[in-house]
């Protein structure tokens, strides 16, 4: 190539589509099918929060000659400090990725052949109208599923299967979070946050957020884990990169934490040392507890999980020591067998023992506006509103009886069991399914059992996608509806209070490519077409916006410059007197709410004793023998009996089934091999590359062999996401393992969550 | 005075996550496959006695850079700053310098077929009076930048608080990209 065209210049005119259109221009709907479109948007840092992953970090972007985004953390966010992580700041690879959908698309071949015709707008929404319209004259609303990723998205979609009256409404929740979602409201009534920056000791689960990063978390831990006046314990059966920065790592048998937990309480309870006025005062069912773990001794715990008795005895007496700013961290989806539900239960009722609730460097609860607003006596902060919540749900009874009584009884009817879904789609019980609805959803990827979930697609009559990519689930649909990427959508406002309230919200920042459009505006517009849209209040996201507000122009006006709004109010803890003086010292009306010793304490939580419950009565109503975690639960994972168990976890790198076509990230990791010890590798007789196969009674996948020391002899690891089977995500079609196809349909017991933890034998090929 | 730049990466805050990577790539339109900037991660010892060190893998800027004195038509050049560059324009492709830069920074460009590397974001945001995109993105501050001869500054106050070493400090090519050693893992040396 001549020199006269310098790198930059060329760059210039290449980047963006033009350059990297190659073999995609083919393929119909596809930005690459488009041609060179030139970018839209502010050269001025726009502030919004991202959608590469779902920790929805507050983020600026500007359009940069016209041609790329840059991205960075929000500037006016002080806890971000203008960091994103690598998924954040390839938000643009996405957005101009030659093989994102871009245009509706109409299946013209067989379900799942992968032959489409563009449409437009109009003649899609107005084909799914008709068919969900006929669907629910025929067979009744109910019969058609809806599934979304958590999000804003689910919020509209949710509001839309309301107004239809389907009550079979699903999210990612139950193949992620749901076990911390469910325990938190039967020990302390509702979520807790972590107060990384000021602990002096953390117990961590698994919790791996230097993967799963979620900046200011991220940014918090990571100084005090370097920092030597803090220690940093880390249990994982792999050495994660969390595990790296441990001053202690103990690489447990997979799914056994809760014993190692129990062990900590049974120390505690024994010497007599934990917060005993904290729990007389603020807990109930010491007694049960008690007896619960009286067996669990360090040398039984030592015998399940591995660790030896000594490290047990040492971490009880440092946190007893460091209480009570110490973690005991629950993580988010981590520790995945069927002692889930437990493990996470008793560690929250192991952070209750040390008395660190409402303490500096401990755990707390988000302070939303009305709780400050009541605080003081006077409105300190807006408060914002749903505009939906008067769209109720049906009640007819779910296919998963999720909320009835049950063994789904604790999952909300807003999120549903996945897993439950393959099964009773093809036994046509309770009632028969017509029709599924997903919006950044793919379960062909990310659930259990993904051929039998493939098998219940084929049995249904209409199936429609909203997505950016033509992932595996989408390419299971009759219709697609391509979804606008986060930098192309003005969205709600959502909560992000802290210590703090703070609100954040999505602000476009490149117009939309080719009149790709937001969840919002999908199903309200579905919603009219379908005569079913009476009750919404709102027609265009400005008027959503300013619904949510309650009309208050001055956060939006704020939220729309900053993208984040807080209301200079000192951060709260109910139980830590110099942040309640400062409290006070600022709103004088808070006088009167303060106890004799100092303090807020803690006001009545939303358990059903308004205490925080070591033993629940309505657990052990629902579940007998649950009440209270003890040494008879089980710590089993799924398809025990195999040589190996296979777990799986985050990359910093990629995000579920969603980013691995991503042209960036990609780049930066376009596999996902299986880790493997030395001596297990010796003793099956693989190397380092060669290619194997996993194989249990669910499912045979390929996997290609990474010989490493982080990992145990015993267990074996792949980052999730990979083993993609769309020809259209032509970077990652076929390459690595799909662990979700090993998962049998089993769920742990009270909180109905996915075990991800697997048995499995190695197949030499 | 002139300045004197350094940028500091401290391996026990860095979780090589890539961000830095991205934010190159993003920042300085990197072409597809090739790096600039990379956090090379390597795990050392035996199950369950493990360390694992995470290395910044760019140019480190030598003072005494053996990839200026190699280049034949003075296409890779140091500006009084002390910042390396490479000029693409008459850049010959002979490799040389990618030969002899001992830190393996180099690499040829595949579309302009010339010789590229870290330049600290030079044109594009030190003359602007911002930081290279890498330190401004980094999620858990591992990199810290700026003039050593501003005693108020970051990097100063970093380098004079904390244990520093250079990479491969014995080739005698004075780096002025620092790092803070790993303290955390099992210590195999």
């Amino acid at each position: 190539m001549s020199k006269e065209v310098s790198r930059r210049d060329f760059l210039k005119i290449s980047s963006g589509t033009a350059a990297v259109i190659g073999t995609s221009c083919s393929i119909p709907g596809t930005l690459g099918a488009l041609g060179n479109k030139a970018i839209q948007g502010s050269d001025k840092f726009i502030r919004s929060y991202c959608e590469m992953c779902s920790s929805r970090c507050q983020i600026e972007g500007r359009v940069v000659d016209g041609k790329n985004v840059f991205i960075q953390g929000n500037k006016y966010v002080k806890s971000m400090g203008g960091s994103v992580c690598a998924r954040g700041a390839s938000g643009h690879s996405q957005l101009y990725d030659p093989q994102r959908i871009v245009s509706p698309l109409i299946r013209t071949g067989k379900r799942g052949e992968g032959k489409w015709r563009e449409a437009s707008w109009e003649e899609a929404l107005d084909l799914v109208a008709n068919k969900l319209g006929k669907i629910k004259e025929e067979f009744g609303a109910k019969s058609v599923l809806f599934s979304a990723k958590t999000g804003e998205h689910h919020g509209h979609m949710l509001t839309f299967a309301n107004a239809f009256g389907s009550p079979n409404i699903f999210s990612h929740t139950s193949s992620c979070p749901v076990s911390y979602k469910i325990a938190f409201p039967h020990t302390t009534g509702s979520g807790m946050k972590r107060d990384f920056s000021k602990s002096k000791y953390i117990l961590n689960f698994g919790h791996n957020l230097f993967e799963g990063i979620s900046v200011s978390s991220t940014k918090k831990l990571a100084k005090t884990a370097a920092s030597e006046k803090s220690k940093l314990v880390v249990l994982d059966p792999r050495f994660s990169i969390v595990a790296s920065k441990a001053d202690e790592w103990h690489p447990v048998k997979p799914g056994t934490d809760l014993a190692f937990v129990l062990s900590l309480i049974h120390v505690w309870l024994r010497d007599e040392k934990y917060d005993k006025k904290f729990v007389a005062e603020s807990t109930i069912g010491i007694e049960e507890l008690k007896a619960s773990v009286s067996d669990a001794t360090p040398e039984w715990q030592e015998k399940i999980t591995g660790i030896k008795a000594s490290v047990a005895e040492n971490v009880a007496d440092e946190l007893y020591k460091a209480a009570p700013k110490c973690i005991i961290d629950w993580g988010h989806k981590t520790t995945t067998g069927f002692g889930e539900y437990q493990r996470t239960r008793a560690i929250i009722i192991a952070n209750a023992l040390m008395g660190n609730i409402e303490r500096e460097g401990g755990i707390f609860f988000a302070k939303k506006a009305k709780t400050v607003n009541k605080l003081a006596g006077m409105n300190i902060a807006p408060d914002i509103t749903n505009p939906d919540k008067h769209i109720k749900g049906s009640k007819t009874p779910r296919i998963d009886g999720a909320g009835e009584v049950g063994e789904n009884i604790f999952v909300s009817r807003k999120h549903g069991v996945l897993m439950d879904i393959p099964e009773a789609v093809l036994a046509k019980k309770p009632y028969a399914i017509k029709g599924l609805f997903m919006i950044r959803h793919n379960p062909l990827i990310t659930v259990a059992d993904t051929e039998k979930m493939r098998k219940a697609m084929h049995e249904m009559d209409f199936i429609v996608s909203s997505d950016v990519y033509m992932s595996e689930s989408a390419e299971m649909a009759d219709v697609i509806l391509p979804e606008a990427t986060y930098l192309e959508r003005d969205e709600g406002i959502s909560n992000k209070s802290s210590k703090a309230p703070a609100y954040m919200i999505r602000n476009k920042i490149v117009e939309p490519i080719n009149g790709t459009k937001w969840s919002g505006e999908i199903f309200r517009t579905l919603a009219k077409k379908l005569g079913i849209d009476s009750e919404y209040k709102w027609t265009t996201v400005n008027e959503f916006r300013t619904a949510q507000a309650k009309g208050n122009f001055e956060l939006l006006k704020t939220l729309s410059v900053k993208g984040y709004a807080s209301f200079g109010i000192p951060p709260v803890l109910a139980r830590e007197p110099k942040y309640v003086q400062a409290f006070v010292d600022k709103y004088p009306g808070a006088a009167d709410k303060v106890n004799a010793e100092g303090v807020f304490g803690l006001s009545k939580l939303k358990t059903p004793s308004g205490k925080i419950e070591l033993f629940s009565q309505k657990v052990e109503d629902a579940f007998p023998g649950h009440g209270v975690p003890s040494t008879k639960h089980s710590t089993e994972v799924a398809h025990p009996g195999y040589p190996y168990i296979l777990t799986s976890g985050k990359t910093a790198i990629h995000t579920n089934g969603h980013t691995q076509n991503v042209p960036y990230l990609n780049m930066l990791m376009s596999d996902n091999p299986l880790w493997v010890n030395p001596v297990t590798a010796k003793k099956e007789g693989i190397k380092h590359g060669d290619l194997i196969y996993l194989e249990n009674e669910t499912a045979k996948e390929k996997a290609t062999v990474f010989v490493t020391e982080a990992i145990r002899p015993d267990t074996l690891f792949a980052y999730m996401g990979f083993g993609r089977t769309s020809s259209k995500l032509e970077r990652t079609a076929g390459v690595g393992t799909s662990l979700s196809k090993l998962l049998p349909l089993v769920k742990g017991p009270v909180c109905s969550t996915m075990i991800t933890n697997v048995g499995v034998k190695i197949v030499k090929v | 005075m002139s300045k004197k730049y350094r940028m500091i990466h401290d391996e026990n805050l860095c979780i090589g996550c890539q961000a830095c990577s991205v934010a190159c790539r993003s920042e300085n339109n990197i072409s597809d496959d090739v790096f600039r900037l990379q956090v090379r991660m390597e795990t050392k010892g035996t199950f369950p006695d493990l360390k694992m060190n995470f290395r910044r893998q760019s140019c480190v800027m030598c003072e005494d850079a053996p990839c200026v004195t190699v280049c034949p038509t003075g296409s890779s050049f140091q500006t009084l700053d002390g910042i390396v560059h490479v000029d693409e324009n008459t850049c010959v492709s002979c490799k040389y310098c990618v030969v002899a830069c001992p830190y393996d920074a180099r690499y040829m460009d595949p579309i302009i077929k010339a010789i590229d590397k870290c330049d600290f974001c030079s044109e594009n945001r030190l003359a602007k009076g911002q930081l290279p995109a890498c330190v401004s993105i980094c999620p858990t501050d591992a990199l810290v930048f700026g003039d050593m001869n501003d005693k108020d500054s970051e990097v100063y106050v970093k380098s004079n608080t904390h244990y520093t070493l250079f990479p491969k400090a014995h080739l005698g090519t004075k780096p002025k990209l620092a790092f803070v050693p790993n303290k955390k893992g099992v210590n195999y040396e």
